[in-house]
């Protein structure tokens, strides 16, 4: 054999390698598993291309080499080494083909191998048995963008001069791979960057193996460089997927497992294992398995309710939930949310159970105070001693509290649907025919503008009988303040209103009582007024008589008592005229008055008794005094009244020191008018003013009960103040007139 | 007519004068006061008068005013009141009121009532006198003649009344004598009533010594 011939199955072993590569790069399948045999049938079927044969043993050989000597992942290999096989088929099935056709020319083959190895996309070199490059692949090459002379070893140095094209943080450990190969002959493998002519650093396969002569002394070595940075960069994000995956695992708020079909724990969340201080391998089937972690965890209340729901839904392989407590690793025990379901395989058997389990302690006790928080406001709505009613924005009834029920007789149910409205039907039913218009114009105006409502009105009970109740209702709002509900409260106030009318009533009889205690007081005044002068009229006439009667008769002095009796008649006939005066004016409507005068009055009705009694009054009046509307006689009254009350005050004080002063002045927009006297004072000054409170033995105890009423009846107020040194001030107000227009 | 004198307490101006003139018209002087402490001030002259009051007084109801001089020699009063009741008038007329007028009153009543005022005070007056002329007598007998007239007075016989003195029964006789002459009565029985008005107590019965005897 010619040095030719003996190189070809060198060149065959070469290039079924490189195509090999190519295909698995290509395909990744493992179609190489069947270069063998396809090797084999090639040689007995097409006998002439024994060089081809020769090729497919040689793939045969590199599989069975890189499986073999395969150090790390073995698929990974072998997957490799069958793509190399299923490669060299390929091309030799073709070679073959050629080889069968019989154009004998044998020699081309060699020139085809470089041919094609050459248009791989792959790299392949050959080295001698030092390392030396005696062979670069075109392709490689260009890559590079370097002479192969750039590769050689570098002179005066142990080191090669691609060293300049593998990446700085890969070179030490390929160099030290690649010299261990050489020094021992060990295939050659290893996975670095090689810089691109434009710089680019990329990922390559390098994977070189000995060729050996006869004696096993090595020949060369031959390899292929294979780029790899798209599969690397897929591991890359492959990993980092990967950790994504158990960062979330880790990350979710909740505690994932795993358990294998028969439900044996296999794994335990990162969470799921610091909460409960229990990792996965506490319960392998050796150590109890699932029924060793329930019981470990599962509160001994919940124990049987949990076991016996697992000990029917796994072996069943139905996904499960529960809600139990289970011990944390601080010994407390919380509420959990378990679930999982189980994955299945294709036919439907189990592979593993994924399930998830939550601490739901927190928003159970959450609910658990809303509910009792609800429970509590439902019992607030229906035990206060008030009808409630919730209506739509519409107005339609929507809900009825308990009482109301019960007083209507019926719910929000009860109507409708008979052409009415709701709200309308309920209306009709239940409001007094009398207040149900009312009642309806009130509702339509309330819903139309969003008013409050507020109302009294007769309210059928569930027996018929109509009662007083006071509903209000107002509007609950959204934030953008359109009315989403209308509330409203319903009071029963029958107790009240008739508490009300007793309350007038009973007024208008005290004030009946009142005007006949007044009335007899008047009388007695009035007699005593009157019979004064009548009684001097009386003694004069009798005296004038007798001066006229008298021998000579005494003219001078019966002119003198004449004069006198039309005097005193002239003042009977005053107080008579001013009493009915008093009395007309009486039913007079309210005009404006001269304060000031009203006083002088008040003092001349009292300044009778006055004098009887020894009381002084002064009267201090301002002189810009505006008028008060006012009834004459009623402000009469009250000023008679406290004067009155005043002089009773002092019946123990001595004669010299009873006085009372009046004053009068403007104050704002009323008169202000105070009566002070120099009693005791007043022990009780809030009370003074309730009827039947009395200081004095004889008293009704109404006057300033009375005086109070008519004062406010004005407008104005009445109240006491302390006065200066002893006694009591008694003050009261009452609002100026308008002035006249100019 | 300065012997019948009528003082009129009333507050009011009008019915003092009245009163006044028509006093003064049926030949009386009345002298007014506005108040019972003017009255009381005054300087009131002692003679036989009539004090007409007003119940309703500016210083003191009249009714208390009349309990409040009861004790002193005082005119007899007639009232006068504006507002007139039965158990004010009852108390005034037991209290000694000559009498209770309402106004108006009748002027011929309220004459009437003066005039029995002053005819009341009068004799009052002149019994007060008669009582002073005894007393003075009495007090001119000696002190033996003070012993003998109650003895005598009592009844008991000359001898008794000699042995309860330890005289002797002629002594006690002129005794006697000058007691009825100094006393001014002409009778035994005259001397009796008359130590009924001095009030001389009877000291010794007959009766009684005789049971002794």
């Amino acid at each position: 054999m010619s040095a030719n011939t003996q190189r070809r199955p060198a060149m065959l072993a070469l290039l079924s390698l490189l195509v090999a590569a190519g295909i698995w790069l290509a395909t990744g399948t493992a179609f190489g598993l069947l270069a063998p045999l396809s090797a084999a049938t090639l040689w007995l079927s097409a006998g002439a291309s024994r060089l081809a044969a020769l090729g497919f043993a040689a793939a045969a050989a590199a599989l069975a080499l890189v499986a073999g000597l395969g150090e790390g992942d073995y698929a990974d290999l072998a997957r490799e080494g069958a793509a190399v096989c299923a490669a060299a088929f390929s091309i030799s099935a073709a070679a073959a083909a050629a080889a069968a056709a019989g154009d004998g020319r044998a020699s081309a083959a060699p020139a085809d191998a470089v041919k094609i190895i050459e248009s791989m996309p792959a790299h392949a070199w050959s080295a001698d048995p030092d390392g030396r490059f005696v062979y670069v692949s075109p392709g490689a090459l260009a890559y590079l963008g370097a002479p192969a002379a750039d590769l050689a070893p570098l002179p005066d140095s142990d080191e090669f001069g691609w060293k300049a094209v593998v990446h700085p943080d890969d070179y030490a450990r390929v160099i030290a791979a690649w010299r261990a190969s050489l020094a021992t002959g060990a295939p050659y493998d290893a996975e670095h960057r090689l810089r691109r002519h434009d710089g680019v650093y990329r990922w390559f396969r390098n994977a070189g193996r000995a060729e050996r002569d006869a004696q096993g002394r090595i020949v060369g070595w031959h390899g292929t460089t294979i780029d790899i940075d798209d599969r690397k960069r897929a591991e890359a994000a492959l990993i980092e997927r990967e950790h994504e995956l158990s960062q979330l695992v880790d990350m979710v708020p909740g505690f994932l497992f795993r358990l294998a079909p028969d439900g044996e724990p296999l794994f335990f969340s990162r969470r799921m294992v610091e909460y409960f201080d229990t990792p996965a391998e506490d319960f392998t089937a050796a150590r109890g398995g699932l029924s060793a972690s329930v019981a470990a965890h599962v509160h001994p209340d919940d124990l049987e309710r949990v076991v016996a729901l697992l000990r029917r839904t796994i072996p069943a392989g139905e996904p499960f939930a529960s809600t139990h407590r289970m011990r944390r690793a601080d010994g407390t025990h919380r509420w959990m949310a378990v679930s999982a379901e189980p994955l299945r395989d294709d036919d439907g058997a189990i592979l593993q159970w994924y399930g998830i389990c939550h601490d739901i302690d927190d928003r159970l006790r959450v609910e658990e105070a809303l509910r009792e928080r609800e429970r509590f406001l439902w019992q607030l709505v229906d035990t206060l001693p008030a009808m409630v009613v919730c209506a739509a924005p519409d107005g339609e009834p929507i809900y009825r509290s308990e009482q109301l029920r019960a007083y209507l007789g019926y719910g929000v149910e009860a109507f409708g649907g008979d052409g009415r409205t709701r709200l309308d039907a309920t209306l009709e039913q239940a409001i007094h025919p009398d207040d149900l218009a009312a009642v309806k114009a009130d509702y339509a105006r309330s819903l139309a503008t969003g008013a409050p409502y507020r109302r009294k009105h007769r309210l059928r009970r569930v027996d018929g009988v109509y009662r007083w109740v006071e509903s209000r209702a107002a509007p609950m709002r959204d934030a953008g303040g359109a009315i989403v509900q209308w509330n409203l409260i319903c009071l029963d106030v029958e107790g009240e209103a008739q508490a009300q009318q007793a309350l007038r009533e009973a007024q208008e009889r005290l004030a009946r009582a009142s005007q006949a205690a007044s009335l007899a007081e008047l009388s007695a005044s009035i007699a005593h007024e009157v019979s004064q002068p009548l009684a001097a009229v009386a003694a004069n006439s009798q005296a004038c008589h007798r001066w006229l009667s008298a021998d000579p008769p005494n003219l001078e002095r019966a002119k003198l008592t004449a004069e006198r009796i039309t005097r005193d008649a002239r003042s009977a006939a005053e107080v008579v005229s001013r009493i009915r005066a008093l009395f007309s004016q009486s039913t007079e409507a309210r005009g404006g008055h001269d304060v000031a005068c009203v006083i002088a009055e008040a003092q001349e009705l009292i300044a009778e008794e006055a004098l009887r009694r020894g009381v002084r009054i002064g009267l201090v009046i301002a002189g810009d005094l505006p008028r008060a509307v006012m009834d004459r006689v009623q402000v009469q009254q009250v000023l008679v009244n406290l004067i009155r009350n005043g002089m009773d005050a002092m019946d123990d004080a001595p004669p010299g020191d009873r006085a009372i002063r009046i004053a009068a002045r403007a104050e704002d927009d009323a008169v202000r008018v105070e009566v002070s006297d120099r009693g005791k004072g007043i022990a009780a000054p809030e009370r003074i003013f309730e009827p039947f409170f009395t200081t004095k033995e004889k008293g009704m105890g109404m006057g300033l009960a009375i005086c109070r009423s008519i004062v406010e009846s004005h407008g104005g107020r009445l109240w006491t103040e302390a006065g200066e040194g002893q006694g009591a001030v008694f003050v009261f107000t009452l609002p100026a007139a308008a002035q006249a227009a100019a | 007519m300065t012997g019948r004198l009528v003082f009129v307490v009333d507050d009011d101006a009008r019915i003092r004068e009245a009163l006044e003139e028509l006093l003064a018209s049926h030949g009386m002087r009345a002298i007014g006061f506005a108040s019972a402490g003017d009255y009381l001030g005054a300087d009131r002259p002692d003679v036989p008068a009539c004090l007409i009051l007003d119940v309703e007084l500016p210083d003191i109801n009249g009714l208390a005013f009349q309990r409040r001089i009861a004790a002193e020699e005082h005119p007899p009063i007639v009232f006068l009141t504006g507002h007139g009741d039965i158990p004010s008038s009852v108390r005034a007329m037991r209290e000694g009121a000559v009498d209770f007028l309402t106004k108006p009153f009748e002027a011929v009543d309220l004459i009437a009532a003066v005039e029995t005022a002053l005819a009341q005070d009068r004799a009052r007056r002149a019994a007060r006198a008669d009582r002073a002329a005894l007393r003075a007598r009495y007090e001119a007998l000696t002190p033996r003649e003070k012993e003998v007239l109650p003895l005598v007075v009592s009844g008991l016989l000359n001898k008794q009344a000699a042995a309860e003195l330890g005289i002797s029964e002629v002594t006690l006789q002129i005794h006697r004598r000058n007691v009825m002459r100094k006393m001014s009565v002409a009778s035994l029985a005259d001397l009796v009533r008359v130590a009924e008005r001095l009030e001389i107590p009877v000291s010794h019965s007959r009766r009684r010594k005789e049971d002794e005897a």
